[in-house]
């Protein structure tokens, strides 16, 4: 998968590098921003209050 | 080196006779590193996950309570006459010594939506919080022990007779722990009663109520510590805190 990838990067070693940290930073990027946030209340670990529910 | 070319040659050599039998076989190498990295990814984003949620919540938790709480400080600051309580920005601050964790936001509610800016909210439900200028009730606060600011994380450092003081405009009001409770269930909606009988209290007074989650990095149950007031100051023109918090 991940050489799979590797292979079709466009240019030399150096360039196919500085598009995978890219590509890694952006996956960041996004789990951070929205699958996260998203997954977090559907885990059991946050609730801090006592209630009915 | 003559031993790794020699078993260079020899891959090659291999690699180029059997050609058909390879690829069946390479099929199910493929299928399988393929499975292997998706068990990869499934670990980092795991770990990931954690990062997320006990330092970047943190971060952005942080950033977002000392937004707000400037916010109430430059309304106090204004001081623009003897208005009302200001519930929507935030009532004051919280400190407890003991937890070592500066100041906390107090605001209305204790929505996840509310807490996960890195307060803490007094309960409106579903036992209706009193102020603490009220005469007589439970003062009732929750915030997060991990994540979004983990206000309440030193929790378990409170002990009998540390202080907890909350700050508002133009008051301290100093309360001393007197009870904890280290364990309970998450429905055990009856420490937030007026009088929290669970605490060994009888009868009416100003108390408060701090909840959060318990063990750490977990919300099994909840953990509650509850506390009297001692005493209220009046806030002077320099702010000075009461000597607990000096």
């Amino acid at each position: 998968m991940y050489g799979f990838i590797w292979r079709h990067l466009p240019g030399n070693t150096w360039i196919k590098a500085l598009i995978s940290l890219v590509l890694v930073l952006a996956a960041v990027y996004v789990l951070f921003q929205y699958v996260f946030p998203w997954a977090e209340p559907l885990l059991p670990f946050n609730d801090v209050t006592v209630d009915n529910q | 080196m003559a031993a790794t070319t020699d078993h260079e040659e020899h891959t090659d050599a291999r690699a180029s006779s059997p050609a058909p039998r390879r690829r069946g076989g390479g099929r199910i190498a493929a299928a399988v590193s393929v499975f292997g990295e998706l068990l990869i990814t499934a670990g980092l984003i795991l770990g990931l996950f954690v990062a997320y949620s006990l330092w970047w919540t943190n971060v952005v938790a942080d950033r977002e309570a000392d937004k707000q709480g400037d916010k109430v400080r430059d309304h106090w600051a204004e001081d623009r006459g003897p208005v009302g309580l200001d519930t929507k920005d935030g009532i004051g601050f919280l400190h407890v010594p003991a937890m070592k964790n500066g100041e906390v936001l107090v605001k209305k509610g204790t929505s996840t939506k509310s807490l996960n800016n890195g307060i803490a909210g007094y309960y409106t439900d579903p036992v209706k919080s009193a102020l603490p200028q009220d005469k007589k009730g439970n003062f009732s606060l929750a915030a997060h022990r991990d994540g979004h600011g983990a206000k309440f994380h030193n929790i378990d450092k409170l002990k009998k007779g540390d202080a907890i003081v909350f700050e508002t405009k133009d008051d301290w009001y100093v309360y001393k722990v007197y009870a904890t409770l280290p364990e309970t269930s998450k429905f055990n909606v009856k420490v937030l009663a007026p009088v929290p009988k669970e605490s060994g209290t009888k009868k009416a007074g100003r108390y408060i109520t701090l909840t959060t989650c318990t063990p750490v990095y977990t919300s099994r149950y909840r953990y509650v510590v509850w506390g009297e007031l001692d005493r209220v100051e009046k806030v002077n023109d320099e702010r000075t805190p009461p000597p607990e918090l000096r």
